[in-house]
């Protein structure tokens, strides 16, 4: 078969897989809202109460899609009382149990984890859309090779922070490795800033960015709204 | 101090005596396949052993005993008793599959990362401070490779190559960095798991890198391990590729015709 038909076919299941993983992460932020709307009971800024159950709605992602090693939820510091910064952050630890990820919050420290400035929280704070951003080394939070999607949410109709689900890239290789090697061809997910996400051989490595249009290169957009991510190939 | 949660208890369990032993066996073995402890040669002994490693007498005797039974190292009596390398430790394939399967293509362009940045400023400063004689030298260690005949003596001829090129460089911390490396992935370099490397090839690349050293031209020097990394890494990256998704290639393809 040529080259044409394996790249539609490993598109739609990339395309397949990665929507699959955005309306879960949709669908985390839907229920972290409704959540810390009835916490907040008209109060317009989050206090401790405000995440009383958002424990439990990580470990349940956690549960129920095994792809993700971390869920939860990141407050915009406007949102929160006094200033502070709030996460609600659960990940699974090397042992398959899960445990709270325990960031520094406390802005000037050494450790900060300035959750706010980082691309899977501005962009979808600034586009209101959902977004995936990675691979990166998560230094300070979760400090492993991963792939982070997250959604926005709202309360009252304020932005109030984001949900999401972290993948490590070695997870993802085995997940998504038998879509690409049915490519005969030299083939690699990237993301929106032409870094590869994973390819079929060394040609493309994870974590190298492409030149876009490299002669021989041929690029086919992956159809999943806002998340930016394309196949691309040689002939 | 709170107490540890489940996770802390974890990391910090007492070592059983058991993972002491094996971690003896295993840091003899990769220092006789490195070629670091050669065969004749004698260990130190018993007591000195226990002392360095931080073990009981037990401990240690259980390690020679396993070292022993894999016919690596033998005790003689008598007043020039000992106990000697009496033989390679054997290629652990299985392991070195394990390796393969358990080590994502992420990691291993890691590894071939922190080598490049290793490797980079070992050669510049080869080609300051390296004299006539270490030349000479490096050139005998790169013809060793292409003479070695089994994968077994192939992997200690092309690390004692690095590791002595990181001599040349005068860094003690540059060769335990590069010993590390070397430890690290020289054996599944080796390992003819799937497309076998070429040893007159990567020889070639050697000499030519010594005679950059030689002629004092870092960034030649540069270049030249760089895409002697690259390459090794690619050869690693594909040997990683047919072992854990050749199946699933050919079941794609299967399914697509």
């Amino acid at each position: 078969m040529n080259t044409d038909n394996e790249v539609v076919h490993a598109a739609d299941a990339l395309t397949a897989w990665m929507s699959g993983v955005a309306d879960a992460t949709k669908k985390l932020a839907r229920n972290v809202a409704s959540l810390v709307e009835r916490n907040l009971a008209g109060k317009s800024k989050a206090g401790t109460t405000a995440l009383v159950g958002l424990d439990e709605v990580a470990r349940a992602f956690l549960a129920g899609n095994s792809f993700a090693v971390g869920a939860g939820t990141f407050f915009a510091a406007e949102s929160v009382e006094e200033g502070g910064r709030a996460l609600e952050w659960w990940i699974r630890n090397n042992s398959g149990a899960m445990e709270r990820l325990d960031a520094d919050r406390t802005p000037g420290s050494n450790r900060y984890y300035d959750y706010e400035k980082l691309p899977f929280f501005s962009t979808a704070a600034s586009t209101g859309e959902q977004t995936v951003w990675g691979p990166y080394i998560d230094y300070l939070g979760f400090e492993e090779y991963i792939l982070t999607f997250t959604a926005p949410f709202s309360v009252h109709g304020h932005f109030t922070g984001v949900a999401g689900c972290d993948i490590r890239i070695k997870d993802l290789e085995p997940l998504l490795m038998p879509s690409l090697r049915a490519v005969s061809s030299h083939a690699a997910l990237i993301n929106a800033s032409n870094r590869v996400i994973l390819g079929n051989s060394g040609k493309y490595l994870v974590g190298e960015r492409i030149k876009p249009g490299a002669s021989g290169q041929h690029q086919t957009p992956l159809d999943v709204p806002h998340l930016g991510l394309s196949l691309v190939y040689t002939k | 101090m709170a107490s540890p949660t489940p996770f802390q208890s974890q990391i910090y369990r007492s070592l059983p005596e058991i993972e002491r032993a094996d971690a003896i066996v295993e840091r003899i073995s990769k220092a006789i396949g490195l070629g670091l402890l050669k065969v004749g040669e004698r260990l130190p002994p018993e007591a000195a052993l226990s002392d360095m490693f931080g073990v009981g007498g037990a401990t240690l005797r259980e390690a020679l005993a396993e070292l022993r039974d894999q016919g690596v190292v033998e005790t003689r009596r008598g007043r020039s008793g000992g106990t000697f390398v009496v033989n390679q430790p054997p290629t652990q394939t299985d392991a070195i599959r394990t390796w393969f399967l358990s080590t994502s293509i992420s990691e291993i362009r890691d590894i071939g990362d922190e080598h490049s940045a290793i490797a980079a400023t070992t050669v510049r400063l080869a080609c300051e401070r390296a004299e006539p004689h270490d030349f000479d030298r490096l050139q005998e260690l790169a013809r060793a490779l292409v003479l070695a005949t089994t994968p077994q003596v192939r992997a200690p001829a092309d690390s004692r190559f690095h590791i002595e090129l990181a001599v040349s460089a005068q860094s003690p911390r540059l060769v335990n960095a590069e010993i590390r490396l070397q430890e690290e992935t020289v054996q599944q370099i080796w390992a003819p798991l799937a497309a076998a490397l070429d040893p007159e090839a990567a020889t070639a690349e050697h000499l030519e890198l010594v005679r950059a050293v030689a002629q004092d031209q870092p960034e030649r020097a540069q270049k030249l391990v760089l895409e002697h990394i690259k390459r090794n890494i690619f050869h690693l990256i594909d040997t990683k590729l047919s072992l854990s998704y050749a199946a699933s290639s050919e079941n794609a393809n299967d399914l697509h015709e």
